[in-house]
């Protein structure tokens, strides 16, 4: 029997590493080794010092306009393909590459010296002007109890839901490793590495409300370069990262994907509105970049193979095997607290 | 003046019949005509390869028992869709299959939310959606959202030294005519092929073959083969109907995290 690591557990192998020792030498290399930056490119803002997961530290401009690249048979601007965002996985939202807070009472406890914030990635959050979620003071008391809790939890609900293979959900999904956007008549879907979205761009009204999904009910059209999804029938349960910030199952999320000419990079650019977590609606930017068969693969952000043709295969050998995007199987106690059973 | 009047009408009441006769062999040869167009009318990809893409689900009661089995308190009688009946087991495996079955109250994986695996996802009560493009289908189950790809790009299983135990197999596809061929493999052994309790070892092998029967139906019937497990290869077949119903769409069904639920999001102290 062969009981090989899988893909996922390599994922969640180098992003242990790199949690549980974000200041040491020796993880930085094993992130370098694991998950290499590709060629940079001409477009590409300021390189993040970091390498690995957190690539660059400035996010681009791009405007909402015309589509000039090439479109689908149906019409749809052609945007499938490898994507990956371009700053830093989840463990910190709005401090993306400042680490997790509060970072002690397991064996990570070294804290990687933090130079002056203007040194790193912005917040995720692009307005209001502070870059803070406009919470209510019943919400912030909850996410300090998230932070204080994180890394020694004592309650099943300081328990970061994806540390137990729960979806990603929105807005993590796309922060967190590198997923596919693959595209079809009336359909774009997002094969993200923890759960799957279908937008459906056919108009049909959303799921009746009381239908709460983690992934909620997404709704899309094309505006020029710009997919903008309407998302509703949340249920609140994936927190944006391991810094705790939420919304709930009364949210309102509306997305823009602005895809800049060209199409290699794109930023996703959200509204959230929540009457009964936040005081205003706030602004989520997310920048993205494209990765192709010309990358070298990358145990995070694009995490596939070439794939095997016949010896005597004369037709385009341009495939991409991306294995298994299954995390139940690593639902055994998983570190940071998960159990398989929850902790009552 | 009466007998032209009868005349008439007669001549008229003849007419009527004629049309009528008229129309409704006209009807009938438009029905059939509309019928055989029906059937011919495949759907297909731009590339003339049948177009499986659609949300699709079985009506029969495989996933209860693969095999035939009278009502029992957690399954309605089904007359089984294995070929010849019984699932020829092995000695040793027939044994644990015997002890899974006392134990599918608890050990079903499918209860704790577990990826169905092959061919279980496909013949299990809830849909699944087929997204295809000339280089693969991909196979989203509304139980656990997880993907299936099958790659029709003329590529084949990953070399040995990549190979890996996925619950979801490699699956490598091909057209024979309007059938598509999937040669599955590579799985691990923790999916079960029912709640019944058949099983399967990591020596795992499926070969499906997918067709159209009509627009809205597809023929689908699979080859199973594990040495460890079973004496010989063994077929099963089901019927899978595509759903019509307006508005329909598949509904995220993460299962394996209703454990968990309760704890989020966060709520104001009360």
């Amino acid at each position: 029997m062969k009981n090989r690591m899988s893909h996922q557990k390599l994922g969640w192998s180098a992003l242990m590493l790199g949690v549980l020792s974000l200041s040491s030498a020796s993880s930085v290399a094993a992130e370098e080794k694991q998950a290499k930056p590709a060629e940079s490119k001409k477009t590409t803002p300021a390189r993040a010092a970091g390498g690995g997961i957190e690539q660059e530290k400035t996010v681009p401009n791009i405007e909402s306009g015309k589509w000039t690249g090439p479109r689908l048979a149906d019409g749809q601007p052609d945007v499938s393909g490898h994507w990956s965002n371009t700053i830093a996985n989840h463990n910190n939202f709005t401090d993306p590459q400042g680490g997790i807070p509060n970072d002690t009472g397991t064996p990570n406890q070294q804290q990687r010296p933090l130079g002056p914030r203007g040194e790193r990635a912005p917040s995720r959050v692009s307005d209001p002007a502070d870059g803070q979620v406009p919470f209510q003071p019943w919400a912030i008391e909850k996410v300090k109890e998230f932070r204080s809790g994180f890394t020694n939890p004592t309650k099943g609900e300081l328990v970061e839901p994806l540390a137990r293979c729960a979806p990603a959900g929105i807005p993590k999904s796309l922060y967190w490793h590198g997923y596919e956007i693959a595209q079809f008549p009336g359909y774009v879907v997002f094969y993200f590495n923890s759960g799957t979205r279908i937008i459906h761009l056919d108009g049909k009204p959303h799921l009746p409300e009381n239908i709460k999904l983690w992934n909620g009910d997404s709704r899309g059209h094309w505006e020029g370069n710009t997919l903008v999804v309407d998302v509703t029938n949340q249920n609140g349960k994936a927190l944006f990262g391991r810094t705790g910030e939420f919304i709930s199952e009364n949210g309102h999320i509306q997305e823009k994907y602005i895809f800049q000419k060209g199409g290699t990079r794109f930023n996703y650019v959200a509204v959230l509105t929540d009457p009964t977590v936040y005081t205003r609606p706030f602004t989520v930017t997310v920048p993205a970049r494209k990765w192709t068969a010309k990358d070298k693969t990358n145990g995070w952000h694009f995490e596939v193979e070439p794939s095997n043709y016949p010896a005597n295969y004369t037709g385009k050998r341009g495939g991409l095997d991306n294995f298994e995007r299954i995390c139940t199987e690593n639902n055994n106690g998983f570190g940071l607290g998960a159990a398989e059973k929850p902790q009552q | 003046m009466n007998t032209l009047l009868i005349n008439q009408s007669s001549r008229l009441h003849g007419l009527g019949v004629t049309l009528l006769l008229a129309a409704c062999v006209l009807t009938s040869s438009l029905l059939s005509m509309e019928a055989t167009a029906a059937v011919q009318k495949t759907p297909l990809l731009a590339n003339g390869k049948p177009d499986f893409s659609g949300i699709w689900q079985t009506t029969s009661a495989a996933d209860y028992d693969l095999e035939p089995h009278s009502n029992r308190k957690d399954a309605p009688p089904g007359a089984g869709i294995v070929e010849g009946n019984v699932i020829p087991y092995l000695p040793q495996a027939l044994e644990q299959k015997k002890k899974n079955f006392e134990a599918r109250a608890t050990n079903d994986p499918k209860l704790k939310g577990y990826t169905l695996g092959v061919p279980r996802g496909i013949y299990y009560p809830e849909p699944f959606q087929i997204f295809q493009r000339p280089s693969d289908l991909s196979i989203v189950f509304q139980f656990g959202h997880s993907v299936r790809t099958v790659h029709t790009d003329g590529s084949i299983h990953p070399r040995e030294d990549r190979v890996e135990d996925w619950w979801l197999g490699d699956s490598r596809g091909h057209w024979e005519g309007n059938t598509l061929v999937v040669d599955a493999k590579f799985f691990n052994d923790k999916t079960w092929l029912d709640s019944a309790g058949n099983f399967h070892s990591d020596q795992y092998h499926v070969v499906e073959y997918w067709k159209f029967l009509d627009p809205n139906t597809i023929g689908y019937k699979a080859t199973i083969e594990d040495p460890q497990v079973y004496s010989r290869p063994w077929n099963i077949s089901v019927i899978l109907y595509r759903h019509r119903e307006k508005n329909f769409q598949l509904i995220e069904d993460y299962r394996f995290t209703l454990d968990y639920d309760q704890f989020y999001p966060p709520k104001p102290n009360k």
